[in-house]
């Protein structure tokens, strides 16, 4: 499918600057405005403009499914191991000894985490809107 | 009939609401403000996250956003497998 040059040069400027700033939101998730889900959204809209500039979608329904499966297998492995450091479920791994930039790192983690399962899910869910209309 | 029972259903789920109110707030009616005021007296020092909406869903409750995200896993293969025709995709 061909779109027009307009929205395809834009959407080659656009691209880096949109994926950069995702990724901008969600390492400051926690110490300003943003977070996993909202940056993960801005990722996915990004793959959209991908889609825009080269018109077919490289990745297929299958192996995105499965992604997102195993992305949500690892955040209750992450979050399981503050049971092994301080014997509380559901927390944060690190005691409140530790200093702000020591813990900061489990909030870190856990926004990648949460980010990237919901640049995954929505990708998906383009993949299958495009699929049908394609067909 | 019918309408009798919805009129009955409806009223039943009304006074669960107010007893839930009541049970809540006690007496007044106004809002109280405990756990907002523990947030924002607490809050840096307990989970070292300067934005008090990460604090809350991914300290204070972490158990509800992992079970959020499996609701945004589930919709999207519920989606994939509703819509999706070629059973050679899948």
């Amino acid at each position: 499918m061909r779109y027009s040059k307009i929205l395809i040069t834009i959407s080659r400027l656009i691209l880096p600057f949109l994926l950069m700033f995702s990724i901008y939101i969600i390492i400051n998730g926690d110490i300003s405005v943003g977070g996993g889900f909202q940056g993960g959204v801005i990722m996915a809209t990004s793959y959209l403009l991908y889609y825009f500039i080269i018109g077919e979608h490289p990745f297929s329904i299958n192996k995105m499914l499965k992604l997102d499966k195993y992305i949500f297998i690892a955040l209750p492995v992450v979050i399981i191991i503050s049971l092994f450091m301080r014997g509380q479920y559901f927390t944060n791994a690190f005691s409140m000894d530790f200093p702000y930039e020591v813990r900061r790192l489990f909030l870190l983690v856990l926004n990648l985490i949460i980010g990237f399962k919901v640049a995954v899910g929505f990708v998906s869910l383009f993949i299958v809107f495009l699929e049908e209309g394609n067909s | 009939m019918n309408k009798i029972r919805s009129v009955f259903v409806i009223g039943a789920i009304l006074f669960l609401m107010l007893q839930i109110l009541w049970h809540i707030n006690g007496d007044d009616m106004s809002y109280n403000r405990l756990s907002q005021d523990y947030y924002i007296e607490k809050g840096l020092e307990e989970t070292s996250s300067k934005n008090l909406v990460t604090a809350i869903y991914l300290d204070y409750r972490l158990f509800d956003s992992f079970f959020e995200t499996s609701t945004l896993l589930i919709a999207v293969t519920g989606i994939a497998f509703m819509a999706i025709k070629d059973e050679d995709l899948l």
